[in-house]
């Protein structure tokens, strides 16, 4: 007789506070169904309380990985981008989200793994090993990657540089990258408020770019940084 | 069980007079000896999982027969998810959902009232519903149009939910008796002190293995010693099932007491074959539910249909 094969998983022996913090995460069942009722539950806030608009939709790839590119406002950006890719994909679409804020205690990893399916990204120390995780999750065909290269929410509603790691992410590569830019978020959730107010959200989705024509160097990285910085701003000029 | 019920119980109590006399007393053996400058992190580690399970278990049980039901079916639950989670069933959501749902069902028909027998617990369609469940699990393959590899799921469902589900769930229907709760707590209790007994008599004495291919730790000694312990059980704790003959006293003492180490000893042999140490990491410093229930598992079903032999469907 043809002996069985167990597949235990690798986290087995990890605590909770581990298994959040541990990513490409496991799928895992209660998790899943939390994830997609919160999704469905989020959707509906977002377009009654906050009558948030969504253009550009048409722009998301059917097929293949990509990277959502926004400004960064408030904790809103991150809701509102993930009611923009299709409810069948938030399993796939992970925001990459400050690992020194967000899984800094149990409940909050527990939000941000369960609820929001974040990647836990360091902004200091480990950059470039976050940057891999990226990679190597896109390399994954149909992952969403969700990015804000400010790397902070801005206080004063001026868009601040974009940080490097989404040029070292692309440079050389077939990556598609989608240039975002949400309006309002920052009336409606301003930093240090404790929730949100009934503010309208409105959220631009850009055409898709790729900068596979640039190899990886420092040069093309200020580039591709400042490109997008650009189409990212030109969105927001369009409600003007 | 009710609320009010337990309050008026003497045997419940009873117990929790008893076993809060024990976690101080343990309390304090552990305080004397970090005061003596010995290493005490692994058995504090140990007593703090005490601490956090014995209120919740005499908690749910103080609550009544639905709480003690729906806890029982909840440990069922995370049981039979650590096994497959183990095992790699897991990685099938249409497997694994198809057992969550039938541990639900059977919560349901451990819940609601017998028509027949106009008693709590559907005894009847709780004996009959593994034949329905076993042939929705082996339904699925077909509806899924599947062969490859559905043996070793199939089996592995039904075995999860067989023993871990139905067989634990005995448990919870003895909240549906009588005498729930001198049934409920001396198993709980008897069942942990035969666990303990055997590690305590192991250390002392042990030399030869029990079973040396499937648990390194568990030894000839502390098998004996735990049978010893657990066949005295039932005489101090008479007060618990006052109707008991000496016959049951001496039936119960030998089902907790080899019950106990068979459970004990079934997991350690899924979890030598898999070739993991602990079934997860809900308890700290016990490892997973089912490290520390494996031994009911053998215990309450068993000692669920001796009483039932005895005293009929009424228990």
């Amino acid at each position: 007789m043809e002996e069985w094969e167990y597949h235990p998983p690798p986290d087995i022996d990890a605590s909770m506070a581990e298994t959040l913090r541990n990513f490409p995460r496991e799928p895992k069942m209660l998790p899943y169904t939390i994830r997609s009722l919160a999704s469905l539950l989020l959707r509906g806030w977002m377009r009654t309380y906050h009558r948030m608009q969504i253009d550009g939709r048409e722009h998301l790839p059917e097929a293949g990985s990509y990277i959502l590119v926004c400004n960064h406002t408030s904790h809103l950006d991150t809701l509102c981008m993930m009611c923009a890719v299709p409810l069948g994909k938030i399993h796939r679409t992970f925001p990459a989200a400050a690992a020194d804020y967000f899984f800094s205690s149990l409940p909050r990893s527990a939000i941000s793994a369960i609820l929001i399916n974040a990647l836990p990204f360091n902004r200091e120390a480990k950059g470039a090993e976050s940057l891999a995780v990226c990679a190597k999750l896109l390399e994954n065909e149909g992952n969403i990657l969700i990015i804000f290269p400010e790397g902070t929410r801005t206080t004063t509603g001026d868009m601040g540089r974009f940080r490097s790691g989404i040029g070292r992410l692309v440079a050389g590569t077939d990556l598609t990258v989608l240039p975002c830019h949400l309006e309002g978020g920052l009336r409606a959730w301003p930093k240090g408020k404790v929730l949100p107010r009934p503010r309208k959200l409105h959220l631009r989705i850009g055409a898709a770019q790729t900068y596979g024509h640039l190899e990886k160097k420092a040069q093309s990285v200020r580039a591709i940084c400042g490109d997008l910085e650009e189409r990212v701003g030109g969105l927001g000029r369009q409600g003007e | 069980m009710s609320i009010n019920q337990a309050l008026q119980s003497d045997i419940f109590l009873t117990y929790v007079a008893i076993v809060a006399g024990l976690l101080i007393f343990a309390g304090a053996v552990l305080g004397i000896l970090y005061l003596l400058g010995k290493d005490v992190s692994a058995p504090a580690r140990t007593y703090r999982g005490w601490l956090v399970m014995i209120p919740l278990v005499l908690g749910t049980i103080f609550l009544g027969r639905e709480a003690t039901i729906i806890g029982v079916a909840l440990l069922a639950v995370i049981g039979f998810k650590e096994f497959a989670r183990a095992t790699g069933l897991y990685n099938d959501w249409w497997m694994t959902g198809a057992v969550y749902l039938a541990l639900g069902m059977l919560t349901v028909v451990a819940l609601v009232p017998d028509p027949r027998l106009a008693q709590p617990g559907w005894y009847g369609f709780f004996m009959a519903l593994p034949v329905f469940v076993i042939a929705a699990i082996l339904l699925i393959p077909i509806l899924r149009n599947r062969a490859k590899g559905q043996l070793q799921i199939v089996s592995l469902a039904i075995l999860g939910f067989i023993y871990f589900g139905w067989m634990f769930m005995h448990l919870g229907f003895l909240a549906n008796t009588p005498h729930a709760y001198g049934y409920l707590l001396f198993l709980a209790f008897a069942v942990e002190i035969n666990d303990i007994a055997a590690y305590t008599f192991g250390k002392m004495f042990g030399k030869r293995k029990l079973r040396d291919e499937i648990s390194p730790n568990k030894t000839l000694a502390g098998s004996v010693g735990a049978v010893a312990v657990s066949m005295s059980l039932p005489w101090l704790l008479w007060f618990s099932f006052p109707h008991f003959d000496p016959l049951h006293l001496i039936l119960t003492g030998i089902i907790v007491g080899v019950g106990g180490q068979l459970g004990d000893l079934v997991i350690s042999y899924i979890k030598r074959d898999i070739g993991i140490k602990d079934m997860g990491t809900t308890i700290k410093g016990h490892g997973g539910i089912l490290d520390r229930v494996d031994s009911m598992i053998f215990v309450a079903p068993i000692f669920f249909h001796m009483i039932r032999w005895f005293h009929g469907v009424a228990l």
